[in-house]
């Protein structure tokens, strides 16, 4: 039977279940989360959660073609991209509320997907990765020159987002950020469970034994084109949403922001950093990435060093500091990438794991 | 019938320097089968060096790339040593995301230092054109296409003729034969880069007098860059040379035929209808 | 009594600084780095010397400075900061049309006002926004003045178009074709590109061949000179080269001497106009700068002495600074400014434009008449070789 076989080649690296404990911190941290605006009123830290949540969407979806399935796209921008322009386009010009919106998002990111697939699976390793980049390019530039069709569509005022009323009762009208932390958790959540399904089924399976051995996992009758498709496809539609949330978040899209392939660099590195693969890895890799951008694009870093009185203000380095670190965010994501990959290829996650079996197997 | 031929010449001069950009990465595919993201950025750091070099010394570019060559070469076999060397073995996927992150290094480091500003470098040439039957064509360009000319035939003359070229084409074609045979393979890898970056470092040298200079520029040539060898087939330098000029050539044409907007679309799909239907490209073997 | 009154008033009125000593806060955000951040120190400069004068008359100015390294995303962060942890009474920039674009919708989202120097796309203040001020004309006006000249000077038949696919580039080229077709121009090549290519001697060719006798450009300095270097090289000599504005108006641009000779660019601001205090700015901007001002530096000091003086006036109460916006006038280095609203504009000053002609590496102001220090060359003479 086809499962035993594989089983055999494939043994699952899944854990077996996770202990009672983490279910119990996890639901935790989701409990506190959703009552942390009630608690914390800075729009600041509201803003930083929502970059945060929408960072976590980005990583978690890719993880499923990448981490699980073994295919780096560095092409995700285009999913972004059709989301956050089709949930915009909708709500400016056909007056539909981004909750419907956002469906039409992910159809036509699903859409956009199975074409890239059929183009791009064909390929294998670099090819496929080139290929990716191809493709969103294509769109990212078709956006550009369209712009006489798509600058219009460039952004909304949030003001003009329907309020969501249920039963005639009003529950928002958008006007501060909570209703979209709210999204975003949910969003979060959502994604999770979704990573959580697929590792723990058989559908997650086939996809770790086509990234495993692509050519052996088909022998075993493992359709490639249709597991290496579907994984696309709920990447896609998972990424979108990602997508959609940013353009009513922000409220501002251009191709530049939303289909670039700086911006699909970045959804790898978020997965990259925290350990491709796992649940946990793109949350940690959002962790890390969110608040240090946030801290060098405001200065933080320099401020704080400066007023802990570790390095001067007046001195060049001091001035060095205030003048030029906020620039260096996109310098330090580029040093972060090289030192993660020389030295933890596996990830923040993956680098605590191999230091915890090295430590269990010095003591044993 | 002007117009095709105007944009078939300078298309064809173009070519010319992005056939040289081409022929470096293909050589650092061909030897090491990675593929380096920070091409374009190695570009960037010869475009920079010959501003100063201009700027500073008053030397003409195209006398400067005496300078570039080596350092560039040197440069490159650094890289290689501390950094690509480490994940040879690994995924490409990991070796991608590495030259990636090192090209985010140099173009970034390159703005802190120099600033974004576009710097331009205008010489006394530098709009100068010659009109053969009503056809301009543009000095520099054909200086350009002449040093790439002669480039291209002592790179051939070294790996066809010299021993230590010879190696690395033998690296290329099968790195455990070649390494059972005695040839320190490491090495080669190191001298692969080096080249290629040297390369890649000349090509930015002949296209600043004609281009404008600025931190971000790699990246737009780093795609061309791959763009041409799959096309031209990963390896192959001769494959390189003709796909550099193809792109150049549809780019121009492109560019006049769908409007100018559409230039970069027409080289994309193309690079798509060949990585499909031929992915080991005009000249290359098929052994993925 | 009546005279030590008398006296205390009289005396009052001779200390002009003592009487009107105000402290406001205004927010500045600008491309200070980023692509655009050569022009972006021109904003910074004029606001610099905006703040000297203000003091001069008694006003104090916390100036809240913001860079949004010339993208939206970045410059609606930085206006929201300030405008709700700030609190700022105004906002004064940014530089971009996008980056003016996305902020201005939050202007009206935070009850803010704005007063946008120089971004030109024409939309901003066609959205009905009542928080939102533009100091500057918009792309349309950059484009209907270089068209009203060449119709002038010549008699131009046909128009080619090439423009970067900005906003700016867009909208100017979007303008450009709808007033030529106005003049009776009709435009016979219209080619849109992505900056960033080396190459344009495919499409310039192909302009060439229809013998348009005007070309319009819409760049920024860099593709500016690639523009006009290769131009050279395939020879297209039209009636005249008509730059709508950007890299056409810079310094580095001019000194390309080979290339930039005669080519006109139209500007919201030259050195030598006879606005009041127009040519004193230039002085001081050389003397403490070391460089030209462009117009982007006059219209940022414009907007800051504006924004800032009635800011003061109105104890930094938001919504009356506004109003005041609204029904005040004023006549600076910029001219005569008023706020008005018509034929679909809200908030918008009805600049007066001036074209330039490059002559010999130096700007010229050539038109309209009664501003012009030098005569413009039409047609254009030809490239030396």
């Amino acid at each position: 039977m086809i499962g035993a076989d594989i089983t055999m080649k494939f043994p699952l690296n899944s854990n077996k279940g996770i202990s009672t404990l983490a279910v119990i911190i996890s639901l935790l941290v989701i409990v506190l989360l959703f009552l942390m605006p009630n608690y914390v009123k800075s729009t600041y830290i509201l803003h930083i959660m929502i970059l945060i949540f929408i960072n976590i969407v980005m990583g978690s979806s890719w993880n499923i073609l990448g981490g699980y399935t073994g295919q780096y796209s560095v092409g995700h921008s285009a999913y972004f991209g059709m989301g956050a322009y089709t949930t915009l386009i909708l709500m400016q010009f056909r007056q539909i509320p981004p909750w419907y919106g956002v469906w039409a998002g992910m159809l036509a990111a699903l859409v956009t997907a199975l074409i890239i697939g059929s183009i791009c699976f064909r390929l294998r390793g670099p090819y496929f990765v080139l290929a990716s980049i191809a493709v969103a390019e294509i769109f990212r530039v078709s956006a550009l020159i369209l712009k006489d069709i798509t600058n219009v569509f460039e952004g909304t005022l949030t003001t003009e987002i329907p309020p969501l009323t249920i039963n005639g009762t009003v529950i928002t009208d958008f006007s501060s950020k909570v209703p979209f932390y709210y999204t975003g958790l949910v969003f979060v959540l959502i994604v999770i469970l979704a990573t959580w399904l697929i590792q723990h089924s058989k559908l997650g399976y086939f996809f770790q034994a086509i990234r495993e051995d692509q050519d052996a996992a088909h022998s075993l009758g493992i359709s490639m084109t249709l597991y290496k498709n579907t994984a696309l496809g709920i990447s896609a539609i998972l990424t979108s949403l990602s997508g959609s949330l940013y353009a009513l978040y922000v409220g501002f899209i251009d191709p530049t922001t939303v289909l670039s392939l700086e911006l699909s660099v970045s959804i790898v590195l978020i997965c990259i950093i925290g350990g491709i693969g796992t649940i946990f890895g793109p949350i940690i890799g959002a962790l890390v990435l969110v608040p240090l951008s946030e801290a060098l694009r405001s200065n933080m870093i320099g401020q704080s060093l400066i007023s802990s009185g570790l390095v001067s203000a007046e001195s060049k380095f001091g001035n060095f500091l205030t003048e030029n670190l906020s620039h260096a965010h996109v310098l330090i994501y580029g040093i972060l990438v090289v030192v993660v990959i020389l030295f933890m290829p596996d990830g923040v996650l993956g680098f605590f794991k191999a230091l915890s079996a090295k430590k269990r197997k010095e003591t044993a | 019938m002007n117009i095709f031929i105007q944009s078939l010449i300078s298309g064809i001069l173009i070519g010319g320097v992005y056939a040289l950009i081409g022929i470096g990465l293909t050589i650092i595919f061909g030897v090491m089968r990675v593929i380096n993201f920070a091409h374009g950025d190695l570009l960037m750091l010869g475009m920079y060096g010959t501003y100063y070099l201009f700027t500073l010394f008053n030397i003409d570019p195209f006398v400067s790339i005496v300078f570039t060559i080596p350092l560039m070469f040197l440069y490159g076999g650094f890289l290689q040593k501390f950094f690509i060397n480490r994940v040879l073995g690994s995924l490409p996927q990991n070796q991608i995301l590495l030259t990636i992150g090192m090209g985010l290094i140099m173009s970034n480091v390159v703005m802190l230092a120099f600033t974004s500003d576009y710097k331009i470098l205008s010489t006394t040439y530098s709009s100068s054109s010659v009109s053969i039957l009503g056809i301009s064509i543009s000095s520099p360009l054909v200086i350009s296409f002449a040093i790439t000319a002669a480039i291209t035939a002592a790179l051939y003359w070294f790996l066809l003729k010299t021993d230590t070229g010879q190696a690395i084409r033998a690296t290329a074609q099968d790195r455990e034969a070649a390494q059972l045979m005695g040839i320190n393979v490491k090495r080669m890898s190191i001298i692969a880069f080096g080249l290629g970056s040297a390369l890649a470092g000349t090509a930015g040298a002949l296209i600043s007098p004609t281009y404008y200079i600025f931190p971000q520029v790699g990246s737009i040539f780093t795609l061309k860059a791959f763009v041409i060898t799959v096309l031209g087939g990963m390896g192959s330098i001769v494959g390189a040379t003709l796909g550099g000029i193809l792109i150049g050539v549809a780019e121009s044409i492109g560019g006049v035929y769908f409007g100018s907007g559409w230039k970069e679309v027409v080289v994309f799909v193309l690079f798509l209808l060949v990585l499909l239907f031929k992915p080991a490209g005009l000249m290359g073997k098929s052994n993925t | 009594m009546k005279r030590i009154a008398a006296a205390v008033m009289v005396f009052s009125l001779a200390l002009p600084g003592a009487a009107l000593a105000a402290k406001v806060k205004i927010g500045f955000v600008n491309s200070i780095t980023g692509p655009e951040a050569p022009i972006g120190e021109n904003l910074t400069n004029g606001v610099i010397l905006a703040l000297e004068d203000l003091k001069k008359k008694g006003i104090e100015v916390d100036l809240v400075k913001e860079d949004d390294t010339g993208k939206p995303e970045k410059s609606m962060a930085a206006f929201e900061k300030m405008a709700t942890r700030d609190n700022v009474a105004g906002v004064v920039g940014p530089y971009t049309s996008a980056t003016a674009n996305a902020v201005a919708k939050l202007a009206e989202k935070y009850k803010t006002p704005l007063l946008i120097p120089v971004a030109s796309k024409d939309e901003i203040t066609r959205q009905n926004l009542k928080w939102t001020f533009r100091l500057s004309a918009t792309t349309y006006d950059y484009a209907t003045i270089l068209i009203d000249m060449a119709t002038s000077l010549g008699k131009p038949k046909t128009m080619a178009i090439i423009n970067e696919n900005t906003d700016f580039g867009t909208s100017g080229a979007k303008s450009a074709k709808a007033y030529a077709a106005k003049r009776g121009i009709t435009v016979v090549a219209e080619e849109s590109y992505a900056k960033g290519s080396p190459d344009y001697r495919g499409t310039l060719s192909k302009i060439k061949s229809k013998n348009p006798d005007l070309v319009f450009m819409v760049s920024y300095v860099a593709d500016a000179i690639l523009l006009m270097r290769q131009s050279r090289e395939i020879g297209i000599t039209p009636q005249a080269f008509l730059g709508a504005g950007a890299g056409f108006a810079t310094v580095a641009f001019a000194k390309e001497k080979d290339i930039s000779s005669n080519v006109f660019s139209s500007t919201q601001w030259t050195g030598d106009v006879n606005w009041p205090g127009a040519k004193d700015f230039d002085k001081r901007y050389r003397a403490k700068f070391g460089k030209e001002p462009t117009y982007h530096a006059a219209t940022a000091y414009e907007s800051m002495m504006i924004m800032a003086e009635t800011a003061a006036k109105n104890g930094g109460d938001r919504e009356k600074t506004r109003a005041a916006l609204k029904s005040g006038h004023w006549d600076g280095i910029m001219g005569e400014v008023k706020f008005l609203d018509y034929e679909g504009y809200t908030n918008q000053n009805k600049h007066q434009m001036l074209v330039e002609q490059i002559q010999n590496g130096v700007h010229e102001t050539v038109y309209p008449t009664k501003y012009v220090s030098k005569k413009p060359v039409y047609p254009f003479p030809g490239w030396k070789k």
